[in-house]
This record gives structure tokens, C-alpha cells and sequence, in this order.
């Protein structure tokens, strides 16, 4: 170990008097309270907005709403967004049933089954070109498939596979993720009593995993909801509910938002100002439950 | 020598500014303190004094508060939700919670070297340099480089990575590391140096380098030391304060502490019976 | 069949059965693009080079048919696309430009300066912002953020910036401003709930190493956490753009619908999606169904726009061009 050559002369001023020092320092701590101050400015920024919108759309809909708004649809007696609410359902029902599934068991193929070669990563890649795909692009492509090739007709089917197109990277992704979480001495510690893969995945894993998966499918849920713009291509709109799957029609909740909103008819334009307060209802409660449920269980 | 000088200007310096007399060779006194995180009391009443130039160790089984008492000497437990304290720690003189103390510029005077090795992502020399940079200590390259080198041969670290400056930090082994972190807290030129445990996170051989290093920095730094290692205490310190569950138990020479223990809590403790 | 036999066999027909299932993902990639592609070819066919430099959109649906390149289309019809293309550009540039501020200050609000019990409530908010349907900013934007845009913001502007290019001039419209509000608004969340996590990964003992050298609060964060988390942050940044990249509601909805490229920041725009959204009616007007096959080649730029950004990035992050080891790259 080498000697201390230099023995320090001691500075004759402590260097935390030097004045300059002190002068620096002094705008150094202006400067970390101006930026503070920026952070907070950026926060309220961003609140106004929302609590303005929150506000206004809060106090529209309340204005109009009554059970024979939310039950009736747009052609009725008393207007209504009833239709658009049992359009929306459907579809959420319909899309969730497909993308979910195929979700939650292409996370399980990667992270339990993948070796991590080219196959997995293609698909890793593929799936996140998915998520990145504009949803107005994944509405006109299945246009052309579904309704027109495939002669499903404008449809809540054709709609519903657009939207599960649109969910799947996301439970894929955030599956993949959750179950990567799960600690591998629990693994082990299933196989080494003699279980199956299968059942440690199905019994163990996936129960662990399963506020992270449900936290997935609570956000693809709400992005399903959330989209217009393929609806449009493959559903188009209708002011009654659908009588099939195929062939028929069905309105929407973003539907009656876009397409009522620029109305001359004020009571359509007030049906735009409803189905955007009971969207908005939607999206606050499974923003809650998602919160509180991923709270809850984060005590694992 | 060199001691007196400082120690005369220090007494100048504080009385210019009016504040209290402090006893000779004293750089700092806890006096009636006490810390609390929210209503929970973990130091209690400490009087202690920790003397220029010298090695005062700090001691006590885990919890007994020596991590949290060192890190009120340089204004670290400020950031703690509900850290509060009563009495007072003075430097020099003056209390550091005082109002006219700026903690930020306090940490110049007392610098923190940390248990695990904590370089920055960066270069050697930009470690070093890290402290002086911001405070705006230099105005040429060739002071900073000054700095620089005198930092890491005072950290016993020069010969070692004269060639490589430019390198990652990460680069370097533990007890290398651990050693570019002291030439990085000497570089600001401190007056006291805290050390929480240093070379518990080290390898035997680099724990003796430390050790060698303590005594050194002595010369010309004044050293608190945390440790739970009694023989590195015994080796390194001069004073060590016994402290167990927030009170200071015992203070003295290590001699005496070690040997002719005032309390039967030390006792316990230097047995391994506690 | 023993017990070990039956189990491994399980096992397999698992293996096998999601290995298929995640197939999908190229199912779903293939058929997105093989649609374009063949949908898009009679456009390019037709249109050939122009399409992507030419800035007249005009499909005049009552004349006459004819044959170009062995595909009918309409006489005098015209389809170019760069109005479209730079409006995506330009109102993705602008949503950048005001929403990365933004969310890297609130990013760094949470993770830096927040105390904790305030820290949740405000990231709940911000998730919430991220939920809100894309139609919803569009008629809040339509109602609110346009008209005071119009009559309040961009006046003042022209009357106090206008000596900066582009800033001068009557504040003829809203479209291209609103758009660029409403789309960083929609971004902040994204970028500042990613940054924000991986600000706050950045380990104490870096931070406290700066503190304890006398670093203010914004020096450590300026100096240690955001150097530490700039791979995140950058993703993040990548992310967003791709998200503005493809918005299509609320910018059909505040835009005004440009058919011309806009010369100052007061004026309308248009964009690939936004076009694509309002025009999906009118396309089948044209019996020659041109106009719906050069719907499909604007698609496909847009595809192709969208996948390059995401690709780039990817690639960039991994040869850690934006610095950083692989420790804490997050899933872009």
C-alpha cells in the first residue's frame, strides 16, 4: 500500500468561506427551488385539463341523465344511449373473450415454456409492433377482411375481432411480465414435490401472478372500451341493438360521442353528453379498481 | 505545528462571529441531544465530544441508534419524514441546526463516506471532481486536476489509477472503490469526515487497506467512525462511544474502554454477551 | 403409461397449444399487412411516385372512369398525400415539444419531490388522464380548448411572439395548435408514469452519495437520477411518439380538416389517422373504389411510420445509443 506522499497544508480559509463559494451556493439553491417550483407548475399543468374536463362533462350528463336516457336508445320517445350501452357491453364481452385467453396463455408459453430463441423473440417483436399499430389502420385492414372478404358484413363480430387485435399485445405483454415476477424457488419448490408443469402453472403460477395479469386485462379492457375509430370501419353505427353477430349493426357509447356531437338534433348532442359522462364513470371505477385491487395484492 | 495554527485560526474565526467558546482541540460537541423520528425517541440526551485530528468510533449492537447519530452530524436524517431533534450539535462552535446553518453548505465541512461503495456511474476523475465542480471550487482545469490528484493520493488510490482517470468507475474492484469514494468526500475539503461502516461491505485484505487509511487521514482530517467490528475499533480509534438503544452508555479512550469498562452494558457487549 | 410418461406428455400438449396460440401475434401481423399491401398496390399502381409528393387530395366523384396502369379510376382524380403526412409530423413534433416538459416534470415531481401521501393521489390522476378515451379529449377540445385557443391564445401570441417565424400573422384557426395541446396532453401520461418508475429505481445510495457531497435537490436529480434513468426516459419519450403518431379521434375532432399544408401555426391541419377516420364514408362514393385503395397506401405509410419509430427504438435502446447499461432498460 503506497505511503501518503502529501501531507495537506491546510487551506488558510476553509474552502466553504471562499465567497465565491458562498455566492455560488447561493444561486444553486435559488436555482433547485425555481425548478421545484417548475415540477409542481408542470403538474397543475396538467390537472386544470383534466378536472376541467372531469367538471364539464360531470355537469352536463348529470343534467340529462334518467333511466329512461340510459335504457332508451337514440329513436325513442326520450331519446336514449341504452343501445350504445348494450353495444359497448357486447363488444367489451365479445373482444375480452378473445384477446384475453389467447393473452394470458401466449404469456404463459413465454415465460414458462420459450427457450429465448429466434421463435420467442420474433414474437416479442411482432406483439410489440402490434401494440404500436394505429388502431384506425387495424379498423380499415379488418374492414377489408372481415366485413367485405370475409362477408361478415358491418358486425359486432368484425368489430370485436378488431378490438381483440387491439388488446392482445397488451395482456400478452403484461402477463408475460407478471408471471416472470413470480419467484423460482416457488417453481422449483412444485416440481420438486412432483407436479407437472401444467399444474404448477395453472394452480400456482398463475394464481400468483394473477393481480399483474388482471392489472393487464383491466387496462386492455379499458383501451377496448376507449376506441372509435375501428368501430366505425367495421360496425359502423346503429341507433338500435344488434340482432346477430354477423350482419347487423350496433351502436357504441364512443359512437354516439363522435357521430352526435356536431348534431342540429340538441337532444342528440346532449345523448353525446351523456355517453361521455357514463364513459367517463367506466373508465374512473376500473382506474380505481385497478388501483386498489394492485394495492391489495401487492402485499405478496 | 500545524494543528496549533488551525486550531488558533478556528478559535478566531469563531469568536468573530460571536459564537460560543469551544474547548481546545474540540471540533464538535453534541450537547443534551436527542433525535426522534416522529414520537419515537432513538437517541437520547447524548453528550459527547469528538476531538480535531483524532478517531472517534462509534459502537453498539444494531439499533442502538450509531447510524442515525452519525448522519445528524452532517444534516443526513433531514430528509427522514418526521426527524426531529432537540439540543445541540455544535461545529466549531456553532450549532448545526441553528437557523443560520445551511445544511447543503455544511456538507462541505463534514463529509460521508457510506457502507456500500457508492461511485457514480462516470469516470474516476469526474467522481472526484464531482464535488468541487458543483460548489465551483476551481476555475481552471489544471486546479481541478490538482484537486484531483491530491484527492485520490491522500485516499491512497493515485498509483492505482494514475493511468486510467478516464475509466469507469464501476470498473474497479470494491475496496477500490470504496477508496474513490473517500477521495471523492476529501475532495470538497472537509473538515470532518464521517464513515458509516466502511469496510463492512469489503474483503479482508481491502478492510486493512481502509484501516491503514483511517489512520492517516487523521493527520490532517477529523475522523467518526461507525463500526461493529471491536477489533477494527480497538485498532483505528482513539475514542469510542458505547451507545445501546439510543443512550451513550460509555465514552472514552479505546484503551479504557476496551479494557477496564465503566458499565457492565460494555462489558456484555465487548464479550459478545448482549 | 407411468406417471412420469403422462406427465411430460402433458406438459408438451401445454407447451405446444400456447406456443400456438401466441402464434396469433404473427397471424395477426401478417394479415394486417398482407391487406395493405394488396389493397394499397392498385393506388400505387395508379398514382406511382406522385402520391408521395404531391399535396392535392381531389376526387371528383361524377366523372368519368378511366383505365391508368390496368386500374379504373376517375378522371382528374388526384391523390397525394403530403398534407396528411406533414400534418402527422408536425402535430406529433408539437405534442413533443409541450408534452415532454410536462411529463418529465411530473415525473420527477413524483418521484423527487412528492411526499408520499401526496405522491399517490397525483399518480392516480395521471393514470386516469391516460384512460380517458381518445373521442372524450376530442370534444373537450371541440368545446373548450379550441375556441379559447382561437379568440384568447393565439392572438396574444402573434401580438407578443410574432416576430418568430411561424408564429405571425391572424389567428386564422385552432386546428394545428389544438391538436398539438391535445395530443401532448394525451402523451404526458405515458412519458410520466414510465419515467417516473424508473426515476424512483434509482438507487438511495447514488442519491445519498450526492446529498452528502452538498448537492441541492435539483443537482441530484439533474446529475445522478436522470442520467441514471435516461434509457427509461428516452423509451418513454419513443413511446409517446408512437401514440401521437396514430391518435386519431381527438385530432379529427379539433383539427378542422385541412386539405392544404398550413403556413403558420395558426392555421388547420390534417392527419394520416384523422384523415383516415372522417373520409372512411366518402371513399365509397368513388365506384371505382380508388379512393378506399389509396385509403390503404396512406395506411400503410402510417403502418410504416409507426413501425419504423418503434423498430428504431428498440434497436437504439439495446446498442444503448441513449447510454446506459441493459440494468434498467424497461420493455419498450
Amino acid at each position: 500500500m503506497e505511503k501518503n506522499v502529501s501531507r495537506a497544508t491546510p487551506d488558510p480559509t476553509p474552502t466553504w468561506r471562499h465567497p465565491s463559494v458562498v455566492a455560488n451556493h447561493k444561486a444553486r439553491t435559488f436555482r433547485s427551488l425555481v425548478f421545484a417550483g417548475l415540477c409542481v407548475a408542470c403538474v397543475l399543468a396538467v390537472m386544470i385539463p383534466l378536472g376541467d374536463m372531469l367538471y364539464m362533462f360531470a355537469y352536463r350528463g348529470i343534467q340529462v341523465i334518467s333511466i329512461a336516457r340510459l335504457t332508451g336508445n337514440p329513436i325513442s320517445a326520450t331519446p336514449g344511449i341504452g343501445n350504445a350501452i348494450t353495444g359497448t357491453a357486447i363488444l367489451t364481452a365479445l373482444s375480452g373473450a378473445m384477446a384475453i385467453p389467447l393473452g394470458i396463455l401466449g404469456g404463459v408459453y413465454m415465460a414458462e415454456f420459450s427457450k429465448g430463441g429466434r421463435f420467442s423473440e420474433a414474437l416479442r417483436f411482432c406483439a410489440d409492433v402490434l401494440a404500436g399499430v394505429p388502431s384506425i389502420v387495424l379498423g380499415y385492414v379488418c374492414f377489408l377482411a372481415f366485413v367485405v372478404y370475409f362477408n361478415f358484413g358491418y358486425s359486432a363480430m368484425a368489430a370485436s375481432i378488431a378490438l381483440a387485435i387491439v388488446m392482445f399485445p397488451y395482456v400478452f405483454r403484461t402477463t408475460e411480465i407478471a408471471i416472470r415476477r413470480v419467484p423460482e424457488s416457488i417453481k422449483e419448490g412444485a416440481i420438486a414435490l412432483g407436479s407437472t408443469k401444467t399444474t404448477m402453472i395453472n394452480r400456482l403460477v398463475l394464481r400468483f401472478a394473477m393481480p399483474g395479469i388482471l392489472t393487464g386485462v383491466l387496462l386492455a379492457l379499458g383501451i377496448s372500451l376507449s376506441e372509435t375509430a375501428p368501430l366505425l370501419y367495421t360496425a359502423n353505427f346503429a341507433n338500435y341493438n344488434p340482432t346477430s353477430l354477423f350482419h347487423s349493426q350496433l351502436g357504441y357509447l364512443t359512437g354516439v360521442i363522435y357521430l352526435f356531437y356536431t348534431s342540429n338534433l340538441s337532444f342528440d348532442v346532449q345523448l353525446s353528453y351523456l355517453a361521455t359522462f357514463v364513459l367517463i364513470m367506466i373508465v374512473v371505477a376500473l382506474n380505481v379498481v385497478a388501483r386498489l385491487g394492485l394495492k391489495r395484492f401487492s402485499k405478496v | 505545528m500545524m494543528n496549533e495554527r488551525r486550531e488558533t485560526q478556528g478559535a478566531v474565526a469563531a469568536s468573530a462571529q460571536g459564537f460560543a467558546p469551544k474547548a481546545p482541540g474540540e471540533m464538535m460537541r453534541l450537547v443534551d441531544f436527542s433525535a426522534y423520528y416522529g414520537s419515537l425517541e432513538v437517541l437520547k440526551h447524548i453528550n459527547l465530544s469528538i476531538l480535531q485530528n483524532k478517531v472517534t468510533v462509534f459502537m453498539g449492537p444494531s439499533g442502538c441508534g450509531k447510524s442515525t447519530l452519525v448522519r445528524t452530524l452532517n444534516r443526513m436524517n433531514d430528509s427522514v419524514p418526521g426527524f426531529k431533534t432537540s439540543g445541540k450539535v455544535l461545529l466549531q462552535g456553532e450549532d448545526i441546526y441553528g437557523p443560520e446553518v445551511d445544511p447543503v453548505l455544511l456538507k462541505m465541512r463534514v463529509g460521508m463516506v457510506f457502507q456500500k461503495p457508492n461511485p457514480f456511474p462516470i469516470s474516476i476523475y469526474d467522481n472526484v471532481a464531482f464535488g468541487p465542480k458543483i460548489h465551483k471550487m476551481t476555475k481552471s482545469r489544471s486546479e481541478m486536476d490538482a484537486i484531483v490528484k491530491d484527492s485520490l493520493q491522500k485516499a491512497a488510490l493515485w498509483e492505482e489509477v494514475k493511468d486510467r482517470l478516464g475509466k469507469s468507475a464501476w470498473g474497479l474492484s470494491g475496496g477500490q472503490q470504496q477508496r474513490l469514494c473517500i477521495a471523492r468526500a476529501l475532495a470538497v475539503r472537509p473538515e470532518v469526515l464521517l464513515m458509516d461502516e466502511p469496510a463492512s461491505a469489503l474483503d479482508p485484505g481491502s478492510t486493512a487497506k481502509i484501516e491503514e487509511l483511517m489512520v492517516e487521514l487523521k493527520e490532517n482530517y477529523t475522523v467518526v467512525l461507525v463500526t461493529h467490528n471491536m477489533q477494527q475499533a480497538a485498532r483505528v480509534g482513539t475514542n469510542v462511544a458505547f451507545l445501546y438503544k439510543g443512550d451513550l452508555v460509555e465514552f472514552g479512550p479505546a484503551a479504557d474502554v476496551f479494557e477496564n469498562p465503566k458499565s457492565p452494558l460494555t462489558e456484555k457487549y465487548i464479550r459478545g454477551s448482549l | 403409461m407411468s406417471p412420469k410418461q403422462k406427465s411430460s406428455r402433458i406438459d408438451k400438449i401445454y407447451g405446444t397449444a400456447t406456443a400456438l396460440l401466441s402464434s396469433s401475434a404473427f397471424l395477426f401481423l401478417f394479415l394486417i399487412l398482407g391487406v395493405l399491401l394488396i389493397f394499397s398496390y392498385p393506388s400505387f399502381a395508379v398514382n406511382g411516385f406522385k402520391f408521395f409528393v404531391s399535396s392535392v387530395w381531389n376526387v371528383p366523384t361524377n366523372n368519368a372512369i378511366v383505365v391508368v396502369n390496368g386500374f379504373k379510376t376517375l378522371q382528374g382524380a388526384e391523390y397525394g398525400m403530403t398534407v396528411f403526412f406533414f400534418g402527422t409530423l408536425l402535430t406529433s413534433l408539437l405534442a413533443l415539444l409541450m408534452g415532454v416538459p410536462l411529463g418529465l416534470g411530473i415525473a420527477i415531481f413524483l418521484s423527487q419531490l412528492a411526499p408520499r401521501r401526496l405522491a399517490s393521489p397525483i399518480s392516480f390522476l395521471v393514470e386516469l388522464l391516460a384512460g380517458i378515451p381518445s373521442v372524450i379529449y376530442g370534444l373537450w377540445g371541440f368545446i373548450v380548448l379550441g375556441p379559447v385557443l382561437l379568440k384568447e391564445v393565439e392572438p396574444a401570441m402573434a401580438k407578443y411572439l410574432g416576430f418568430i417565424p411561424g408564429l405571425h400573422g391572424p389567428a386564422y384557426s385552432s386546428g394545428l395548435l389544438a391538436s398539438g395541446v391535445i395530443l401532448a396532453i394525451m402523451i404526458v401520461p405515458i412519458i410520466a408514469s414510465i419515467s417516473r418508475d424508473v426515476m424512483a429505481q434509482t438507487p438511495t445510495e447514488l442519491k445519498e452519495g450526492g446529498t452528502a457531497l452538498g448537492l441541492t435537490n435539483w443537482e441530484v436529480t439533474r446529475k445522478i437520477v436522470i442520467p441514471y434513468a435516461k434509457t427509461g426516459i428516452v423509451g418513454s419519450i419513443i413511446l409517446g411518439l408512437g401514440r401521437a403518431l396514430g391518435e386519431t379521434m381527438a385530432v379529427a375532432m379539433v383539427s378542422n380538416g385541412a386539405t392544404f399544408l398550413p403556413k403558420t401555426l395558426y392555421y388547420p391541419i390534417n392527419s394520416i389517422a384523422a384523415f383516415l377516420a372522417v373520409n372512411f364514408d366518402g371513399a365509397f362514393e368513388d365506384p371505382t373504389k380508388m379512393f378506399v385503395y389509396s385509403l390503404g397506401e396512406l395506411a400503410l405509410v402510417l403502418l410504416a411510420i409507426t413501425m419504423l419509430v418503434n423498430v428504431a427504438a428498440r434497436l437504439l435502446v439495446r446498442k444503448g445509443f441513449f447510454g446506459g447499461g441493459a440494468e434498467h432498460v424497461i420493455q419498450v
